[in-house]
């Protein structure tokens, strides 16, 4: 029997379909439908300057929507050619990073809600009301920040900010133990993770999963490693685990906390004085740049046309998470309800996924990732 | 007698259905930031459920795409009289920055179903929102209820 959820269903946050192959209670296979939030961003953003298209970019995705900012700004740079001052690099770290602190938690949140825990959902929920007061202090707004700019950030931070932002990262660390064992270590919850929507390492690789759902199956991609700001400046571990159950990706997700507030502490400790954004002179060319978003790899493709955008592609990480959720977690699973918790676990995200649409030439439209259209 | 008696528990129990309807996700995870402890949406007699079939109250986010023009007006007709629409962000209520040439998009969403309250923002703050829904909901839904008969 095919057990249809969604557009609009309780378990859901988005509009997605799930159709769930079931053999009595067990899930054997699943099947996603996409196609209910294509805008056609990547249409709309050519021909336009970049600070037209930065105001879309920032709207990819409404979670996540300061790591697309800072990937196409440093897209445009690195065409151009310029280097960004590094008080604004540090900058851009400390918002990085609080805006992982808070998708993660939310993340969190949604799969314990999906596992009806309320009491966990609520706690994680609460902490993550600290992260965006951080976030509020920093750049006057909550979700879409409007920070980046081709060049720096928009402002120099106050620094009498700082002394707040890191009370609310201690805040966030003292609750974040008894949380986190509340997970790790209650037996309900944990004993109903364990062994379920297993992913192995190279089933994760052969549905290119990435981000905290690719490393909890044992990849090690961490697009931080290797960013010119992180390498030079910063000192941090990247969390791997190897089980690839609802359990490690959960946890997974958890441990990058604490690395993400020992960053935040780094960057307001050494942050150095001096400009935050620098004139650019916009040059015509090509480049592609990727950067690590709370859910994995974001990769910006630009051609530019002097100061017009020609040509532009974005390439975000849920519709991997999601295509190999579907089609390696969601496989073989003892309920429904697991099933959509394991879909939660794959922290999707919709808007981020639906790029290109194709009509073929009955008139049905099918949503696709851009690699298998080329 | 009764009219008054069903106005009281209307009005004191919203059962709220988010429906994204080409969002960005912003308003919606504003709108689940209300559940957080901090704001507590329930304290207030609203539950937030996603289930269209026993929503008062729909909140529209996004605008409106392609997919969306036709179950728009289906999901509005499965949840049950009295009910209001309300919209919340830009998207819903103008299509924001997605109605421009090239863009898929629908906007506004009241040419699909009558919309009762717009709160403009993008995305509007927990507590407007909030304060948007008890402004307007409570009086709206015991009006149509009695209008309904």
């Amino acid at each position: 029997m095919i057990v249809p959820i969604g557009p609009i269903h309780p378990a859901l946050k988005e509009p997605i379909r799930l159709k769930l192959q079931t053999e009595g209670e067990r899930v054997v296979k699943a099947e996603l439908e996409y196609g209910y939030v294509h805008r056609g961003i990547e249409k709309i953003m050519e021909g336009k300057t970049w600070q037209k298209a930065i105001y879309l970019s920032e709207r990819v995705c409404g979670i996540c929507s300061y790591e697309h900012t800072q990937t196409f700004a440093e897209t445009i740079e690195q065409i151009s050619d310029v280097d960004v001052p590094l008080r604004a690099q540090f900058l851009r770290v400390i918002t990085n990073e609080l805006d992982r602190i808070q998708s993660h938690l939310l993340g969190n949140s949604t799969f314990f809600k999906s596992m009806d825990h309320e009491t966990l959902f609520m706690r994680v929920l609460e902490m993550r009301e600290y992260a965006m007061d951080s976030i509020e202090l920093l750049t006057g707004n909550r979700v879409n920040m409007g920070w980046n700019v081709v060049g720096g950030v928009r402002m120099d931070a106050d620094e009498r900010h700082f002394e707040p932002i890191l009370k609310n990262l201690e805040i966030i660390e003292n609750e974040f133990e008894r949380t986190r064992a509340l997970f790790a270590e209650g037996p309900a919850l944990a004993l109903r993770c364990k062994g379920i929507g297993v992913m192995t390492k190279k089933e994760a690789i052969k549905g290119r999963a990435v981000g905290p759902i690719g490393r909890a199956s044992g990849i090690k991609e961490d697009y931080r490693v290797g960013h010119y700001t992180y390498d030079d400046h910063f000192d941090f571990k990247v969390i791997r685990r190897t089980e690839g159950d609802n359990y490690a990706r959960t946890l997974t997700r958890f441990d990058e906390i604490p690395e993400s507030i020992s960053l935040i502490r780094q960057a307001i400790e050494n942050i150095p004085e001096g400009e935050v954004r620098t004139p650019v002179d916009l040059k015509s060319g090509y480049a592609m740049r990727q950067n690590e978003a709370p859910r994995g790899e974001v990769t910006y493709m630009i051609e530019t046309n002097g100061p017009l955008i020609k040509n532009i592609s974005i390439r975000t990480p849920s519709i991997a998470n999601m295509d190999s959720c579907a089609k390696y977690m969601i496989r073989d699973v003892p309920t429904v309800a697991d099933a959509v918790a394991t879909y939660a676990t794959s922290d999707p995200c919709v808007a981020c996924a639906e790029r290109v649409a194709i009509t073929n030439e009955a008139g049905k439209t099918t949503i696709k990732y851009l690699d298998e259209v080329i | 007698m009764l009219d008054a008696i069903k106005d009281v528990v209307r009005k004191s129990s919203i059962h709220v259905c988010i429906v994204n309807c080409g969002g960005c996700n912003g308003c919606d995870v504003e709108c689940v930031a209300l559940l957080s402890p901090r704001y507590d949406l329930e304290q207030f007699g609203i539950y937030v459920h996603n289930n269209p079939r026993e929503a008062d109250v729909l909140l529209l986010t996004g605008a409106v795409t392609e997919q969306w023009k036709d179950n728009l007006k289906r999901i509005y007709d499965k949840a049950p009289e009295p009910k209001i629409a309300v919209a919340v962000g830009n998207c819903p209520i103008s299509g924001d920055v997605f109605a421009q040439e090239g863009g898929h998009v629908n906007a506004p969403a009241s040419n699909f179903i009558p919309v009762a309250a717009e709160i403009p923002g993008c995305p509007p703050r927990p507590n407007e929102i909030l304060e948007a829904i008890l402004a307007v909901g409570p009086q709206a839904i015991a009006d149509r209820g009695r209008e309904q008969k």
